[in-house]
């Protein structure tokens, strides 16, 4: 189910096709007057070589938490209404959305921003992977080394 | 004390499952569970520069210590998007 908490924003992980119209219909608002929209989608190549399909899995509660903890940001940081962010899984033909994401605002500047934010903090920090499959064989995609706080319960209990 | 053990992506793969209960030793820290995976798996040790720890779905240092029933997440570098 996408868009269902009408007065909220909507975070989830789906492995059906994201239906990118309804969510950025979701977060408009009579006192918005900007939708930015970021859409992902599974491209035909990589590095010189033509990808054949995708498959997306993710460690789903921990990514749910750290897409809602994007959204609290969006909303501490920039002048924004609703946000939507969803994050298909499992296998994605060629054209497919991968994630999707939307941000209202009343202008267009902290709509922008804080699209880009959200979708540049999703790449660095949400536990999704993504594997490209190939004519002669597949492989992980790289991804980003999320910044991990040093360990002060460690050190507390060392005492 | 027992704790709860996934991998993802390729550590998964290596391990040859994702999810397990796992007995570990009273006061053992996050490393001490990735250490008793690689003893059995040598290819594990090589991927530990490229692994991120969570505890209770939080990312989590090396030296972070556990309490039985953590949940404790093994994670390559991450790539949705």
């Amino acid at each position: 189910m996408q868009a269902t908490a009408i007065a909220e924003d909507v975070f989830e992980l789906t492995g059906e096709r994201i239906r990118v119209a309804e969510l950025a219909e979701h977060c408009k608002a009579p006192a918005d007057g900007a939708v930015v929209t970021f859409d992902g989608i599974a491209r035909d190549n990589s590095r010189g070589r033509q990808t054949l399909y995708l498959e997306y899995e993710a460690y789903g509660p921990m990514a749910l938490g750290k897409m809602r903890e994007i959204g609290a940001q969006l909303h501490a940081k920039f002048a924004i209404d609703r946000v939507a962010m969803v994050h298909r899984l499992g296998r994605l033909e060629i054209g497919e959305s991968s994630v999707f994401i939307a941000v209202s605002a009343a202008h267009r500047a902290a709509a922008f921003e804080a699209c880009r934010y959200a979708i540049d903090t999703l790449k660095g920090t949400v536990p999704i992977w993504k594997k490209e499959y190939f004519a002669d064989g597949a492989v992980w995609a790289e991804g980003e080394m999320p910044a991990v706080k040093p360990s002060y319960s460690a050190s507390e209990s060392k005492s | 004390m027992k704790v709860q053990v996934l991998f993802f992506g390729q550590l998964r793969e290596i391990l040859g499952r994702g999810e397990e209960r796992v007995e570990v030793a009273e006061g053992a820290r996050v490393e001490d569970v990735f250490a008793h995976y690689g003893a059995a798996h040598p290819r594990l040790g090589g991927f530990r520069a490229s692994t991120v720890a969570s505890v209770n779905r939080e990312f989590a240092a090396w030296d972070a210590p556990l309490r039985a029933n953590d949940e404790v997440a093994f994670l390559p570098p991450v790539s949705g998007g």
